[in-house]
């Protein structure tokens, strides 16, 4: 930046400037006519004159230049030849006009002169205190105002108050009237508003009893509409909160069925009984080992008992529970069992001493537990509304060790029962909501967002992604009893089976080789659904791990 | 008035008009009811009325209430005592004005002696569409007007002139539960009118935008 070339420049701007200029000598001369006045009432014989320090715009001559630059050529007088120091200086702004316009607008404000005119007519006082320009009136209720001058109409001036009344369109001279009864309060009947308080979530969601038996699915896709098979199941117990079906990595099915476990075998259709619950009380959970050899059955008491499924014999019973045990999840030789009393236990089935860790971090009932697939994290589920993930490692084998939960989520609104880890995306974690609350929640465990919400038409009993697809399955109560694919991440509905059961839809648990899904219901029938399709090249290997399980249900037939 | 009236052959009365207007303010406020939500809509009921059908309440209750404030309307519509009349819709829990329909009643001035052959009497199907048109406009006001999670309630003001003779036990002053200024904003619906009354209607709502 060489000041050389810019000069010429500089000069031009500054003359082009000069249009602006008769505004500033208009507001110049507006002062001088208002400063003597306003001087005259302070009642000071001081008088303007030309050496005025404090303001440099001040010319009392009647001969002043009509344009600046007669003054600068002139040269006599002081705010020019500021404006020419400024000029050459090189300060002179665009906005170097209308800022000395503010210097005298700022001047022009008499705070002081009120301050002395106050001794002398203290009725002026407040007068100076408002902006003749902005308004500053209190934002105030007119209508109220009104109407407190109509209940005391002598306040005010008649002509006024009829002035304020017609700009405020309000009558005046009239009385307002009401009749003094209050309206009868709406719902008289309280059973009547009892009942619409119930089926309000029913009315509330989309989708909800639009064809009560349809069934729908999307075009690219085709799932099987009817079960592949359907087994008897006399005796199951319709309850929300508990967990009777299992599928292990063997084929193996345990059904709980009253006070009775039962395992079927899938190759083979045979059905073993594997053990009663204790008298008077009856089995509430039942999970299967990860290798499939030993079964976890959990009691109505509190017990927990362990099974050799292949020598069907007891190995154990694990008390210590006051309340009934509703869930369990097994991570390798840890057992975990939800509580009826909110807490989670680890049982090392291994040693003498079990009880190896208690998580407490449910106000209500353990209903929803599992372990993500690498034993690292663990899922739960409760009725206070509430979804913990909690750190899967095992600490101090101390019975009193507590551990609080990695982190905890409170946006459902209902008892929290189905929770799912996605296989093919380990940090995905699904939970559903029951029927107040009928919402699929999807989480990164390891942010703790919510990545996506999805509201469905009844009560969430259970999730599962799909092992070999993008994609998400969930059963549902009351009204539709439906099994639902959604696929991840759109969460758009791919299938819905309504109607899948005549009660809701309480369990379902997934086939080791990820084809079949297998429903339970309170209406005591097992349902086996082909859902998806193992993939071609992954196909021999599931075929072998499975146990070829299509091919066994075929054969029964 | 007969004499006024007599050489149109359908002219509508005094009397029949204020039948007319108290029919409509019937309808109008239950229509509200029901499409605010300030009574529960299972107790509503259809009826065919002006071509149309509307909502009624079968609230006996609320039947009664409303026959007993239309009664007294009905008289000062006869006394041209009513200017306006007003249905505020309430939050029960914080006693807020939420919704203000104004229905501005104003008496036609009846036409001079000389002129009555030149203003033919408005037939009474034009009067019940224009009627219709409005029930309809409140009806699509549901798509603006906020919606009213909370529960609420609705009172009925009349404004009367000074003279007009008020069964003191039954109404008294109150507050014209008006709406702030600030907070309010006002959409001007349609207006009908019989040879007598004209009757325009206005809905004023709380919006804290």
């Amino acid at each position: 930046m060489s000041n050389m070339p810019r000069t010429p420049a500089r000069r031009s701007r500054s003359v082009a400037k000069t249009p602006l200029t008769p505004s500033l000598s208009a507001a110049v001369n507006s002062l001088t006519i208002a400063s003597p006045a306003r001087k005259g009432s302070k009642g000071s014989s001081s008088k303007p004159f030309p050496g005025d320090i404090t303001n440099p715009f001040f010319q009392p001559s009647k001969s002043r230049p009509t344009s600046p630059l007669k003054r600068a050529t002139s040269g006599g007088i002081q705010v020019s030849e500021s404006l020419q120091r400024q000029a050459n200086a090189g300060v002179i702004r665009k906005g170097g006009i209308e800022s000395r316009l503010d210097v005298i607008t700022c001047d022009y404000r008499p705070p002081k002169p009120d301050m002395k005119r106050s001794k002398s007519q203290p009725a002026g006082t407040n007068h100076y205190k408002r902006d003749r320009y902005i308004t500053n009136r209190e934002e105030q209720d007119v209508a109220a105002t009104l109407e407190l001058m109509h209940l005391n109409p002598r306040s005010a001036s008649p002509g006024h108050t009829a002035r304020l009344a017609e700009a405020a369109n309000l009558p005046i001279n009239k009385r307002v009237l009401a009749f003094h009864e209050a309206p009868p309060i709406p719902s008289s009947d309280p059973l009547m508003s009892q009942q619409r308080e119930i089926v309000r979530p029913l009315y509330a969601r989309p989708g909800a009893l639009t064809s009560s038996t349809s069934s729908t699915t999307n075009k690219t896709r085709k799932v099987a509409m009817q079960p592949e098979r359907v087994l008897d199941a006399p005796g199951m117990v319709d309850d929300f909160y508990l967990n009777l079906i299992s599928w292990s990595c063997l084929n193996v099915v345990a059904v709980a069925l009253g006070e009775s476990t039962y395992v079927w075998q899938a190759a083979t259709g045979s059905v073993v009984h594997v053990g009663d619950a204790p008298e008077g009380s009856y089995v509430s959970s039942v999970d299967f080992s990860q290798d499939g050899m030993f079964l976890g059955i959990g009691m109505g008491t509190g017990d927990v008992e362990l099974w050799d499924v292949e020598t069907n014999a007891k190995l154990r019973t694990m008390g210590g529970h006051q309340a009934q045990i509703a869930t369990l999840a097994w991570n390798g030789h840890v057992l975990s069992s939800g509580c009826g009393d909110g807490s989670i236990w680890h049982h090392d089935v291994r040693i003498a001493r079990h009880k190896v860790m208690e998580l407490l971090g449910h106000a209500g009932e353990v209903c929803g537990l599992k372990w993500r697939e690498d034993g690292e994290l663990l899922a739960s589920g409760g009725n206070d509304n509430v979804v913990n993930v909690w750190d899967g490692r095992v600490g101090d084998v101390n019975d009193d060790s507590r551990s609080s939960a990695k982190w905890t989520k409170r946006n459902h609104t209902a008892a929290v029962k189905a929770v799912a880890w996605c296989p093919w995306s380990p940090s995905l974690l699904a939970s559903g909501g029951g029927t107040n609350d009928a919402t699929i929640h999807i989480w990164n465990t390891t942010t703790g967002a919510r990545l996506h919400s999805l509201s469905t038409p009844a009560q969430v009993t259970s999730l599962h992604f799909a092992p070999h697809r993008k994609e998400l399955l969930s059963t549902h109560g009351y009204p539709t009893n439906s099994i639902m694919v959604h696929a991840y991440p759109s969460m758009e509905k791919v299938a819905e089976i309504r109607d899948a059961h005549e009660s809701r839809v309480l369990f379902s648990c997934v086939s080791p080789s990820g084809d079949v899904v297998c429903t339970g219901a309170g209406d005591e029938n097992l349902k086996f659904w082909r859902l998806w399709e193992v993939p071609k090249k992954a196909g021999k290997k599931a075929g072998k791990v499975g146990g070829g399980m299509g091919e066994g249900i075929l054969a029964l037939r | 008035m007969a004499t006024k009236q007599a050489p149109t052959r359908q002219a509508i009365t005094l009397k029949g008009s204020t039948a007319i207007v108290t029919d409509f303010f019937k309808f109008a406020v239950n229509t509200i009811l029901y499409q605010r939500g300030v009574y529960p809509a299972d107790d509503f009921h259809l009826v065919k009325k002006y071509g149309q059908v509307v909502m009624l309440t079968q609230d006996l209750a609320l039947e009664n209430y409303l026959n007993k404030i239309l009664q007294q309307v009905q008289k000062w519509l006869v006394s041209g005592g009513v200017t306006q009349l007003v249905l505020a819709i309430i939050s029960k829990d914080s006693r807020v004005t939420l919704e203000r329909w104004v229905f501005d009643i104003n008496l036609q001035n009846p036409p001079a002696e000389s002129a009555d052959e030149a203003v033919a009497a408005k037939p009474e199907s034009v009067i019940q569409a224009e009627i219709r048109d409005i029930l309809k406009q409140i009806v699509s006001t549901v798509t603006f007007l906020p919606t009213m999670d909370e529960p609420t309630v609705f009172n009925i003001l009349a404004y009367t002139s000074e003279s007009a003779d008020v069964p003191a036990d039954e109404w008294v002053d109150t507050d014209p539960l008006a709406i702030e200024a600030s907070k309010s904003q006002q959409v001007k619906l349609r207006s009908f009118s019989t040879d007598i009354h004209r009757v325009e209607a206005m809905v004023a709502y709380r919006y804290e935008g």
